[in-house]
């Protein structure tokens, strides 16, 4: 609890909101965005309440059929194995991005020659578009030829002459790589501005009292680190959850159904099967879900971390 | 001495570490100057005589004319967000206001609904109002995630700012507005730059809403990818030149913009 104070003290303290007459000034600065993100959010959110509602295919919107298209979805298999499949990737993909970027954040935080010049590229596959990161990865993985399919699965007997996107067993694996790479240089990064931002204090105190690396990890860092780490796992979370691009262009949700992700789900069920009834309720249930989500990330964010 | 030897080996960790991370983007670099025949060889071919062929098909095919949709479309929707959202930031950071916590947390939400939940509606939404296929739509398609996140960081930047200048202009006689002008916003300047060119990047990467709804007409770079799959077989080559202009602006920002991006990417909760 104590360390917790200590991180707060460490941010500047937040400029007191001032009180003053011009009451309607500030709601007059807000108003443009509120009427914007109105149009371009809400909107469409209450759009798909009510297409949710109604019998809605190919584009024609008939019937009000009450809950009829949630109770389809819940005891279509599809919809749980989209569900299945965004669950492997939060359980897999993110805690493995997670160990790898707080462990490439403690060695990017040892004494590294020419970190200010290391850093910025090692930022590149998170700033980059998740088609092109996908276009790498087909490339870097394609059928007999690609670099790494060829050079290191063929060639030492792992995998025979066709592409791991096209392997039923495979596939989601593969996807999940492709997002590990892509995300764990993000941890890594966010962890590090973290521990660069730590106190001094309690570790000379540490090393005063002759505590070891382990200790000082487990004891000091860890604890003080905690709600950034809470607050940047979270956030992959959920975007772990909405992954479609990299998906779109590698498999396209295939083999079968086994890398179908709820938003490729979502995407085949608007724009192949024209079933937008459906659809919208499956948007809707996730909407909700991640209205929850944002809510406990705001909550830790904005009291335990003491940003925004 | 025992600490110059530790610091080589971190050193050299951390630069293999680098090297692994970024071979994909080197290699994707050569296939774009790779003759056709030994793209597919194997055992892989590393040393080549350098082409221009697949550019000059991709310039054929009108790509540079994906390319100039890609920058207006994200200048114009960057340039929006900016001018809609900045007083809106520097409200959220400095009054008092009614449910501003339930307002702001709306922000949040519409930043983080999935793309794919939006699409739905907004392509019905367009189709009917003829705003399917335009410039003009996807412009406002990009403000859900750009402008939720452009006040989410901003106002970020614009609690980091003194209040003490403004309340020094207030007592000089100044009206609100006038402080905006002269004094948050000249000193607010690197945190919009920053922020708005997270935007434009966001904007240039995106993909789902540009593919549903720009449909023939507006084609950014990234929908132009998936395009070279064609029925004929896969254009490798041009992809990767396609993918490699598509790279261009990110190197760009990693390489001027380092500081700010783990704060935007955070959406603000870590400055870093």
């Amino acid at each position: 609890m104590t360390v917790t104070s200590e991180l707060a003290e460490l941010a500047p303290p937040a400029a007191p909101p001032r009180r003053r007459e011009g009451f309607w000034y500030p709601y007059l600065l807000i108003a443009p965005t509120m009427l914007t993100l109105t149009v371009v959010s809400l909107v469409p959110f209450v759009y798909a309440i009510f297409l949710s509602f109604h019998k809605a295919k190919y584009g024609r919107v008939t019937d009000f059929i009450g809950f009829d298209n949630y109770v389809t979805l819940f005891v279509d298999g599809r919809f749980w194995n989209a569900m299945g499949i965004a669950l492997a990737f939060m359980a897999i993909a993110v805690p493995i991005e997670f160990m790898l970027g707080l462990a490439g954040a403690l060695v990017l935080n040892q004494n590294i020659r020419g970190r200010s010049a290391l850093v910025p590229f090692l930022f590149m596959p998170a700033m980059m578009a998740p088609i092109v990161v996908g276009l790498l990865w087909k490339i870097m993985l394609a059928g007999s030829w690609g670099f790494i399919s060829y050079n290191l699965l063929e060639r030492f007997g792992l995998i025979g002459n066709t592409s791991v996107f096209a392997s039923p067993n495979l596939a989601l694996y593969a996807l999940i790589f492709v997002d590990i790479w892509q995300w764990t240089p993000f941890m890594m990064l966010a962890f590090f501005a973290g521990l660069q931002a730590l106190p001094l204090g309690p570790y000379r105190a540490a090393a005063v009292d002759g505590a070891n690396g382990l200790q000082i990890f487990f004891r000091l860092t860890l604890p003080m680190l905690a709600p950034l780490l809470a607050v940047v796992g979270l956030l992959r979370l959920i975007d772990a959850f909405k992954v479609f691009d990299t998906v779109f262009i590698l498999t396209g949700g295939g083999p079968g159904v086994s890398t179908e992700t709820p938003s490729m789900l979502a995407y085949k069920m608007t724009f192949e099967f024209w079933n937008i009834g459906e659809a919208s309720a499956f948007a809707i249930i996730v909407w909700v879900a991640f209205f929850v989500f944002c809510n406990v990330f705001y909550q830790i964010a904005k009291k335990r971390l003491n940003a925004f | 001495m025992n600490s110059n030897r530790t610091s080589i080996l971190w050193t050299t960790v951390a630069l293999v570490y680098g090297v692994l991370i970024l071979f994909p983007v080197f290699w994707m670099a050569t296939m774009a100057f790779k003759p056709t025949d030994v793209m597919f060889a194997r055992p892989t071919v590393f040393l080549f005589q350098p082409t221009l062929e697949h550019f000059a098909y991709v310039i054929k095919e009108g790509f540079h004319w994906s390319l100039l949709t890609s920058f207006v479309l994200c200048a114009a929707s960057t340039l929006l967000v900016v001018l809609i959202g900045t007083p809106a930031a520097y409200a959220f950071a400095r009054f008092e206001m009614k449910a501003k916590d339930d307002l702001f947390l709306f922000i949040l939400a519409t930043r983080m609904a999935p793309p794919v939940c939006l699409v739905i509606p907004f392509y019905l939404i367009f189709a009917k109002i003829g705003l399917l296929d335009s410039f003009i739509g996807l412009t406002i398609a990009y403000m859900t995630f750009n402008l939720s996140f452009y006040v989410w960081v901003l106002r970020s930047f614009c609690r980091d700012l003194p209040v003490e200048l403004e309340e020094a202009a207030e007592l000089e006689g100044w009206s609100k507005p006038q402080i905006f002008r002269r004094v948050v916003f000249p000193l607010l300047h690197n945190g919009v730059i920053a922020t708005a060119v997270l935007c434009f990047i966001f904007a240039w990467n995106e993909f789902l809403f540009a593919f549903m709804l720009g449909g023939k007409a507006v084609q950014t770079l990234p929908v132009s990818i998936p395009k070279l799959i064609t029925t004929q077989g896969v254009r490798w080559g041009e992809m990767a030149v396609v993918g490699m202009v598509a790279l261009l602006p990110v190197f760009a920002v990693v390489v001027f913009l380092q500081r700010h991006i783990v704060r935007g990417l955070t959406l603000g909760a870590v400055k870093g």
